[in-house]
């Protein structure tokens, strides 16, 4: 009976990603039609001349995704490690419970901050590389870091206290130290929660509009050169979630090739999403 | 029970019926500019309420639509940004076009404090277009004292800000080139981001140019002349960068037309003219 629930439920999960999926393609379709491929690598987006390539768009995405990860993981996986490992359990509960409040604060809250703290100190603290303004890819890495943080934390430490503590205590037995037992006993055995959390911080950090729209400037059609240069980080830019979030999407809707440009960036961040969510489940699987 | 159901369900729309077909057979359909269409569309909301009167207001193909639809005798009020031109009234004979300006719309050039303090209180048009296009990025080549790179914030896509600006640069928006930099979006916006960012620079209507946190550049004309938005010379189009704000009745405005003219007219219509960023009739004349 479970089992067959359980399928059902699942079948019903699938298709409803499937059916969202579809419905995005189809409304779609006219910009594949008439971008092709050029829609993904396309460098340059200019609505009102009917050019579409989102490359700059997945750029912006990545590329915040990728500093909010690199800030928020080995911080948010240590601070992790200290609370499951080396805190008393009435002090780990009394940190717990706030960081958890803190992984509820709606994002425009952090927004604000980041428009209130983050964009002069960027400004200031990167002076020397002549930023036009705070308004960067870097300060939207660093506010959705601080974002995904709690999160990050908070399921780190589950994935840390989801390992026995009888496993623990054999280690310590056999004569490892506490910071031996935890480097070979605890993070390897918890290494499936941990690139789980990892993963849906990731599914935040690609999903975040409101806070990323505040801070980022929206500048269209900023591309790397060479396409590793860091360059771009201290440079207004745009996500797929700033440009769905933005001013074109009123401006679309009527007109078809447009619309059909807008709803594309939604298939993107589906696939991207869901790419991200998949690729971490085959990656645990292999694991365990 | 039932009949009370009944009852309940249609009494209400008995009454709607009847008093449809007593203030108004057809609604009031009004279309035109986006820019017009900010105080105008509010104005219907509250008519609606406050009236019951049935109003479409709709934006398609801005204040030329406008015309052409009022011209085709489709709509019954038209929303414009520009006058009425001889060409429009010679291709629509039948159509007597009553223009009624109902506000004025400035579009102000600011600048942060220290762009101001160094120096820079004017620009002219082809200035505006090398910094536009990118071939300018330092205050120091357009009047500037000391070098200072200059942070031009666009107005976003779809603001009627960014549309006067370009008409007046290229002459339309689609003439206007391609062009990639950071964007604000609505009035409060732009001032904080102009104020708080060192040699910024953007386009704000202009009642918002308040001269402490930004400061709003006098634009200088082939004559030589440096012209700052104020009122008297938005009111006399000597400042380039203004436009008047009309709606547009066939013949002397009647039955709904004229509630809503006169709704426009009155304290409150002005009041939604300036809560939308545009100046009121009384600031023109003053």
């Amino acid at each position: 009976m479970t089992r067959v629930l359980s399928w059902l439920l699942s079948a019903l999960a699938i298709g409803a990603f499937g059916f969202l999926l579809c419905v995005f393609l189809f409304q779609s379709g006219p910009v594949w039609q008439s971008e092709g491929t050029r829609y993904i690598t396309g460098v340059s987006w200019f609505y009102r001349q009917d050019v579409f390539g989102a490359l700059s768009l997945i750029y912006g995405s990545l590329a915040v995704t990728a500093v909010a990860l690199l800030l928020a993981g080995p911080l948010g996986l240590g601070a992790a490690v200290f609370l499951s490992e080396y805190l008393p359990q009435k002090a780990r509960l009394a940190l717990k419970i706030p960081l958890e409040l803190l992984a509820g604060i709606p994002s425009v809250v952090f927004g604000l901050l980041g428009i209130a703290l983050l964009r002069d100190w960027v400004y200031r603290t990167f002076a020397k590389f002549d930023p036009l303004s705070g308004d960067t890819l870097l300060t939207a890495g660093i506010l959705l870091a601080v974002m995904i943080l709690p999160t990050m934390v908070s399921l780190c430490d589950d994935a840390l206290r989801s390992v026995s503590g009888a496993q623990r205590q054999a280690a310590r037995a056999l004569g490892l130290t506490r910071a031996e037992t935890i480097w070979n006993i605890v993070l390897p055995q918890a290494s499936r929660g941990i690139a789980s959390a990892f993963l849906l911080s990731v599914g935040r950090a690609l999903g975040e509009t409101v806070a990323v729209f505040l801070v980022i400037g929206r500048q269209d059609n900023n591309l790397p050169h060479p396409w590793y240069s860091p360059a771009p980080l201290l440079e207004a830019g745009q996500t797929l979630t700033t440009k769905l979030g933005g001013a074109e999407t009123n401006i679309a809707f009527g007109d078809p090739l447009h619309w059909a440009a807008i709803m594309g960036l939604g298939v993107l961040l589906l696939v991207l999403t869901a790419g991200a969510t998949c690729l971490g489940t085959l990656g645990r699987r292999r694991h365990a | 029970m039932r009949i009370q159901a009944t009852m309940k369900l249609f009494l209400p729309l008995f009454f709607s019926v009847l008093s449809l077909t007593s203030i108004s057979a057809a609604p009031l359909k009004i279309n035109g500019s986006t820019t017009v269409n900010l105080p105008v569309a509010e104005a219907a909301e509250i008519l609606r309420t406050e009236q019951k009167m049935e109003i479409q207001v709709d934006t398609q193909g801005g204040s030329a639509g406008g015309i052409s639809m009022l011209g085709d005798g489709l709509v019954q009020m038209g929303m414009s940004s520009k006058p009425v031109s001889e060409d429009d009234r010679s291709k629509y004979p039948k159509c007597d076009f009553r223009p009624i300006h109902i506000g004025e719309d400035a579009v102000a050039l600011i600048v942060s404090k220290d762009v101001w303090e160094n120096g820079v209180h004017t620009l002219n048009k082809t200035q505006l277009k090398d910094i536009y296009e990118g071939r300018v990025k330092n205050w120091k080549d357009v009047g500037g004292e000391r070098a200072q790179r200059i942070a031009f914030f666009n107005k976003e896509p779809g603001r009627g800000t960014w549309e006067v600006f370009v008409h007046w640069l290229y002459g339309s928006p689609k003439a206007a080139p391609q062009v990639n930099f950071p964007e604000v979006g609505g009035n409060e916006e732009t001032r904080s981001k102009v104020a708080s960012t060192p040699g910024a620079l953007s386009q704000l209507s202009a009642s918002w140019a308040d001269g402490k946190s930004v400061f709003a550049l006098a634009l200088v004309g082939e004559d030589g002349v440096p012209v700052p938005p104020e009122s008297q010379n938005i009111a006399t189009h000597k400042y380039p960068l203004s436009r008047p704000l009309f709606v547009l009745t066939n013949g002397e405005p009647s039955g709904g037309a004229k509630t809503m003219v006169d709704f426009l007219l009155g304290e409150r219509g002005q009041a939604l003219v300036q809560k939308h960023g545009y100046l009121p009739l009384k600031a023109l004349h003053p």
